[in-house]
């Protein structure tokens, strides 16, 4: 897998070309990177650190990235001096874009990390010219910590109030790998004495649902769970009464980027008639329109997969890490602005970034 | 919170409900919030008044009689007596979209009156005005729903509603239409309806609930009510409406909804189960109930196995649901005075009024 760069080429089909590594068509996913990629330039310690961290999975998740992300370029903001006959304003990005490359390098960008930077290049064109550079510093700080409280923490704090709402006395919730949001919803409602159990189902290669298993269960007393993995579900649906989803990002025509395996439980919940509730802080909404997961998809790390085929160089694996879920399959996202269809997201002005809290 | 008051039209559920209410109406419910309720209950005595505009006409009484010094005082007023309305009513849904809408109003309200009894006047005035425009929405919503209306068409409508038959009746001055409506049990409504159209000449049979899949193939469209129209773009009307709208959809017909942009709400129901109006009471099965219940079919049937068992239609009536959810996806239109909206455009609608 890891050199399918260079037998892009060679995946045709024909008789002499027995080394092809890498299917043509899907050369253009993101493809895991070697640990110790190459470091280009002058990168600040903290990113080379968190791009270490990103291509081991070891941050994994729209959020903790996103965080992650932001909170590193905030070391990197207050250990930048303006060159002289420069302004912050103008030379700190030109100073930031190196870093960000190197975090892309490392693994694909997020959406949520797209949405964040974007914010802050925002906020570093507008930050004041004659202002001390210190003091510019610890603004864009300030707001930078603004934006994780008031986007992720605050958000998420009022996602889960709404979703718990929803989860009925002797409930059955099914959830699929494991999402932080999903995750703080259910100890939430546990905490509030709610009586329900919870299916976890999972997926190899990276078997998340473990995570979230174990954290269940550590609750005093433990939330009843029951684990099992995607080719089960047929059989457990019928007994949920609800399936709470994370997301990795929400398009404009109201597909739901999320991991792998996804897809299959909303459109088998859906298909059963339980309500499907996706759990989606609106920073995670992306303008971009996504039909289906093989336009921009990312593909897992070679060490997740360790029984990859060596001998037989005919067979591929390949892991997608996310797939696409069609609007229809959603009932309802639970966002920090209320409980909304999917195909509404784009009417949310906050979503678009147009207002701020 | 157990206390229940119902409050439905015929003269059955009328004995029903005064016993009920003698049972459960506590006397910990403060005087104000008794006064609200009597003030609702005379305002929807008013034919024209649908629940979500009597709610508007009652929170606005009730700022008339408050003597609240800052606006936070009467916001909290005006919420403590929305959800007083909707604690005593069985039915909330729709006097709760009133609410929320009056009170998102007040709060929006730009306060540049001299003085806050005069901001309270002008308030008062706003909401008397809007109650007045709102009575003419209905005439809009028919226009709009009229350019939809064939000639010779065959129109199969639900239970009883204003802007419903609004629409029937202009639409039969230039045009030549047929009805079918169904009865819609428990209550029956369907049959005013009937009533109403044929006084007026219009051709009009009245269907059972049951027999909706057998009557559709001859129906062009359906025209539907509606209590509120919800979030997710779905409605909420009288039970049976949902059924209608699953047998429309496998008939390939058009389902077309009515409904005033007052009765907008923003609520998010996932299924029948998760709405405000369903308790475990509903849809339960007598040995479930609680044996000291009076009227219970289990407990008459413990007792005297030997006497044969009479099923009343109270009985039935009672554990089963006033209203009911359609899914968006069943809803070809919804006819509003804000414009002809798809499932889609009126919850993009909400999201912009409410989440903005």
């Amino acid at each position: 897998m890891s050199s399918s760069r260079e037998g892009a080429g060679g995946a045709d089909g024909s008789a002499d070309g027995p080394k092809s590594r890498g299917l043509r068509i899907f050369s253009h996913f993101g493809l895991p990177k070697t640990p110790g990629h190459q470091i280009k330039g002058d990168i600040h310690p903290a990113i080379i650190k968190l791009g270490l961290q990103f291509s081991e999975f070891k941050i994994c998740g729209a959020n903790a990235r996103c965080i992650a992300t932001l909170t590193a370029f905030k070391t990197v903001i207050q250990d930048y001096v303006t060159p002289p006959h420069n302004t912050l304003s103008r030379h700190l990005m030109t100073h930031l874009s190196p870093q960000i490359t190197h975090l892309v390098n490392a693994r694909p960008m997020s959406v949520t990390m797209g949405n964040a930077i974007r914010q802050l290049k925002l906020e570093i064109s507008d930050s004041d010219i004659d202002l001390p550079e210190q003091d510019a510093k610890d603004e864009l700080c300030q707001k930078i910590d603004n934006y994780i409280r008031d986007r992720i923490i605050i958000a998420d704090e009022v996602i889960e109030d709404l979703a718990v709402k929803k989860i009925k006395e002797g409930d059955v919730v099914l959830t699929y790998a494991r999402s932080s949001l999903v995750e703080k919803i259910l100890l939430r409602a546990h905490s509030q004495n709610k009586h329900f159990s919870v299916i976890v189902i999972d997926s190899r290669p990276l078997l998340e649902g473990k995570t979230l298993l174990h954290s269940l269960t550590s609750t005093i007393p433990p939330i009843p769970c029951t684990y099992a993995l995607l080719p089960a579900l047929p059989s457990l649906i019928t007994d949920a009464d609800v399936v709470l989803l994370g997301a990795h990002s929400l398009h404009a025509n109201g597909s739901v980027y999320s991991r792998a395996g996804t897809a299959m439980v909303a459109m088998l919940a859906k298909e059963h008639s339980v309500p499907v509730m996706l759990c989606c802080e609106t920073y995670k909404f992306s303008e971009t329109v996504m039909l289906d997961g093989f336009g921009k998809n990312e593909l897992a790390p070679v060490k997740f997969s360790p029984g990859a085929p060596k001998s037989n160089s005919n067979l591929e694996v390949l892991n997608p890490l996310y797939d696409s879920t069609p609007a229809s399959c959603i009932t309802a996202v639970v966002t920090e602005v209320g409980l909304i269809p999917p195909t509404s997201i784009s009417s949310i002005p906050l979503a678009l970034g147009r207002t701020t809290l | 919170m157990t206390r229940r008051v119902v409050i439905l039209n015929t003269d059955i559920d009328a004995v029903v409900c005064s016993i009920e209410r003698s049972q459960t109406l506590p006397a910990d419910l403060e005087m104000a919030d008794l006064e609200i309720y009597a003030s609702y209950q005379r305002l929807l005595e008013n034919e024209d008044l649908s629940t979500p505009l009597a709610a508007i006409l009652a929170l606005t009484e009730m700022m008339e009689r408050s003597n609240a010094g800052t606006m936070f005082e009467l916001l909290n007023e005006l919420k403590g007596g929305a959800e007083a309305l909707s604690r005593q009513s069985s039915n909330p849904i729709g006097l709760n979209a009133g609410c929320e809408l009056f009170i998102e109003f007040i709060t929006l309200f730009p306060h540049d009156a001299a003085t806050f009894s005069d901001l309270k006047t002008e308030l008062i005035q706003q909401g008397r005005q809007y109650a007045e425009q709102a009575l003419t929405y209905r005439t809009k919503i028919a226009e709009l729903a009229f350019d939809f209306i064939k000639d010779d068409s065959v129109i199969l409508t639900h239970s009883y509603s204003r802007v419903v038959l609004q629409t029937l009746l202009m639409a039969h001055k230039r045009k030549r239409i047929s009805v079918f409506v169904t009865e819609a049990r428990p209550r029956g409504m369907g049959i005013k309806t009937a009533e109403k159209l044929t006084a007026v000449g219009i051709p009009c049979t009245v269907v059972l609930d049951s027999a909706v899949a057998y009557a559709i193939e001859k129906v062009d469209f359906v025209l539907m009510g509606s209590e509120a129209v919800v979030e997710s773009g779905g409605l909420v009307n009288a039970v049976g409406s949902n059924q209608i709208a699953i047998i429309a959809k496998a008939a390939n017909k058009p389902f077309y909804a009515l409904a005033e942009s007052y009765k907008f709400h923003r609520m998010f129901p996932l299924s029948q189960y998760d709405l405000p109006s369903h308790n475990p009471r509903l849809l339960s099965f007598p040995q479930s109930l609680n044996s000291t219940r009076r009227s219970s079919f289990g407990r008459r049937a413990s007792e005297s196995a030997s006497t044969p068992i009479k099923i009343t239609q109270e009985d039935i009536a009672q554990n089963n649901p006033d209203v009911d959810y359609t899914r968006p996806d069943l809803i070809s239109l919804v006819f509003s005075d804000v414009g002809s909206l798809t499932p889609e455009g009126v919850s993009q609608y909400l999201v912009g009024m409410f989440a903005g």
